[in-house]
């Protein structure tokens, strides 16, 4: 991995005062509606996938968000940023509510939180240059402003993760999933967030690519002094890279811990099931003599 | 033989049957096989010498990342891939019998009844038009004289036998009526119709919640033991082959770098490619503190396969002759179970796997028992 001592621009707000919430959720609900009719359309119901969820986000931490599959943990990260609109709740970031906010406020605030995302292969524009990918963000937020300079400082993203600036110009195609999901990483940093939101970064990658991704976004976070949110499926990576851990489940969160704790003395029933369900963890009931 | 790249050049030596455990041959007994498929950048040597064998009532793990040639190994015991225009070499023998010679009638006899393959995606893997039911009592019927009405009955007794409840109604669902976990039941239950002696398990959970994965595994293993199948469990997830396998063989472009009894495996790894997975994968057990060293650069090109050892440009223990030769796999002097494909000397394995970044200190995290053993 070859990280460059010359850091770029650390986040624009590196003051980082550990145990401070950059981010508060409270009472977060998303509600998808179910209607029939095409002329007439009436709701049937909702689907509750997320039903009153409340949590902080410590400046300087990363918290995990572990469940399985319709447990609502990517609809969290989408209203989190905003990708998605919540039905009702509050989402407090650096001190602002920006459940409701619009236009240009809604667009400074996106510069200040960046999203990774699982699969590096559907996220990437295959159209446009790795450059011009990454370079993208800086466009939209009028970083960097000017071609060269523009160029400079995408080739210092493409150092500080550990990709070859020589490749500025290749496709996506020409790089290997470990490598895009790398330039998904740049580009997520390009804008100097406070916070990143990783949503399954490497569940997609062969298992001995991994590491590198994992590795990557953990020095990151401490050497630009990144606040982490890493929401994934798989219990073991979140165990490995995050400070506290919330479970969900049906929409809401059943078991908010740090990590030493949840893995150790897990609180909830589902924590506990969860856990037990590991394959490896349970390889002492299995060894039944054949 | 040596020459770099050429084809079977690893692991032509005489077989020693895996597991010595019951007298007589083994269900199971694949030869020198090769596997080529010619595409328009070049011939693609996906699966490249390997042999194995297995035993009844025993599961073979095969754990490998992708392009390793785990699925076009499992894909051509079946007769999967002649329709892929593979071009296939050595031998595949089910109870001695030779399969790869064939007919593909022939064939088609053997598949669905003697061995059958459950697949990753259920739900693209059943026909979405037809109710489950109706797709058992086809294969059903396939193999067997038997009428409508009973194979019914036997379509029901199997979603009966693999856990689902209310099975006589189940059995009118159509595919997309079921949760995954529920079509990955139904798939086994198709698959064990006619009680194959051999089932192949391609990534059979890896699209599965963890809590239904470990349904699915508990339900596999008890299948087992009650029809005393054997299984080769296709994976890249070694937690799942610590839980189920007996033997693990490693796949590393297209060849078996490392076989060995699943426990020893993951005490002794001896090839520089399985420490690297093991060292790459964040655990639930052992510490928390323990830094993931990932396996430099990616897996290889099938086309353009590295020369000597194809492991070595990611090797970080490569010497400048393992461009050059072509490691066999080897038995561990004393091991015969064993069996590597590696150029170091093994003393100087046994000295790497020891330091705290070989192997060794990084396995015993893959499974709770061997964690304690570690000490870790």
């Amino acid at each position: 991995m070859s990280v460059t001592a010359s850091t770029p621009r650390g986040p624009a707000g590196a003051r980082v005062s550990p145990g401070q919430p950059l981010m508060q959720v409270r009472e977060l609900v998303k509600h998808f509606p179910i209607t029939r009719g095409i002329v007439f359309r009436r709701q049937l119901g909702a689907v509750r996938a997320v039903d009153g969820v409340s949590f902080d986000v410590l400046r300087g931490e990363t918290l995990g968000i572990v469940g399985e599959s319709g447990s609502g943990k990517t609809t969290t990260a989408r209203l989190m940023n905003r990708l998605l609109q919540a039905t009702s709740g509050e989402v407090r970031f650096e001190g602002q509510d920006i459940t409701r906010l619009r236009g240009a406020a809604l667009k400074a605030v996106r510069r200040r939180m960046q999203m990774v995302f699982q699969d590096p292969y559907s996220s990437l524009n295959p159209r446009r240059t790795i450059g011009a990918v990454i370079g993208e963000p800086l466009v939209i937020h009028g970083l960097a402003a000017g071609r060269t300079a523009r160029r400079r400082r995408v080739s210092e993203l493409m150092e500080l993760v550990g990709l070859d600036p020589d490749q500025l110009d290749r496709y996506p195609h020409e790089l290997s999933g470990g490598q895009r999901q790398r330039v998904g990483v740049a580009r997520a940093l390009a804008p100097a967030p406070a916070l990143v939101i990783a949503d399954e970064p490497v569940s997609a990658l062969d298992v001995s690519i991994q590491a590198q991704v994992l590795n990557l976004l953990a020095q990151m976070r401490s050497q630009l002094g990144l606040t982490l949110v890493l929401i994934a499926h798989d219990l073991s990576v979140v165990r490995h890279m995050c400070d506290r851990v919330a479970v969900v489940r049906g929409g809401e969160i059943v078991e908010l811990a740090d990590n030493e704790q949840l893995y150790s003395a897990p609180r909830h029933p589902y924590t506990r099931e969860l856990l037990a369900a590991v394959p490896g963890a349970r390889r002492d009931r299995r060894r039944i003599p054949r | 033989m040596s020459a770099a790249g050429e084809p079977s050049a690893a692991s032509t030596a005489p077989e020693p049957a895996l597991a010595p455990a019951t007298p007589g041959p083994p269900l199971l007994r694949v030869e020198d096989l090769c596997v080529q498929f010619p595409t328009e950048r070049g011939l693609v040597h996906a699966v490249d010498g390997v042999s194995f064998s297995l035993e009844r009532g025993r599961t073979l793990g095969i754990v490998g990342e992708s392009g390793s040639g785990k699925t076009a190994c499992s894909l051509t015991l079946i007769g999967l891939t002649r329709h892929m225009g593979a071009r296939v070499s050595g031998r595949v023998l089910l109870d001695g019998r030779e399969l790869l010679g064939l007919s593909e009638r022939d064939m088609r006899r053997v598949r669905g009844a003697e061995i059958a393959m459950i697949f990753q995606d259920p739900l693209s893997s059943m026909h979405p038009l037809f109710t489950v039911g109706r797709q058992i009592v086809e294969a059903l019927r396939a193999h067997r004289d038997i009428g409508r009405r009973a194979a019914r009955e036997r379509a029901v007794e199997l979603l009966e036998l693999v856990g689902i409840a209310q099975a006589r109604r189940r059995v009118d669902a159509y595919p997309h009526e079921l949760s995954g976990g529920m079509r990955q039941r139904a798939m086994i239950a198709m698959a064990l119709s006619n009680d194959p002696k051999l089932l192949i398990a391609d990534e059979p959970t890896s699209a599965l919640d963890v809590t239904v994965q470990a349904q699915i595994l508990d339900l596999l293993a008890r299948l087992q033991r009650e029809l005393s199948m054997a299984i080769v469990l296709v994976t890249h997830d070694l937690g799942v082959v610590a839980e189920m396998a007996d033997h693990v063989a490693v796949f590393y472009a297209g060849r078996i770098v490392e076989r060995a009894p699943a426990q020893e495996l993951f005490s002794h790894p001896e090839h520089p490619y399985t420490w690297g997975l093991l060292q790459s994968i964040p655990t639930l057990f052992g510490p928390r503190e323990r830094e993931l060293r990932p396996i430099a650069g990616s897996p290889p090109s099938l086309i353009e396969r590295p020369s000597g050892c194809h492991f070595h440009p990611r090797c970080p223990y490569a010497q400048p002759r393992h461009a050059e030769v072509d490691p066999w796999l080897e038995p561990l002097p004393g091991d015969r179970d064993h069996q590597v494909a590696c150029l170091l000397a093994p003393q100087l394995r046994r000295q790497l796997s020891s330091q705290p970044a070989g192997g060794r200190a990084a396995a015993g995290a893959i499974v709770s028992g061997a964690g304690r053993e570690a000490g870790a």
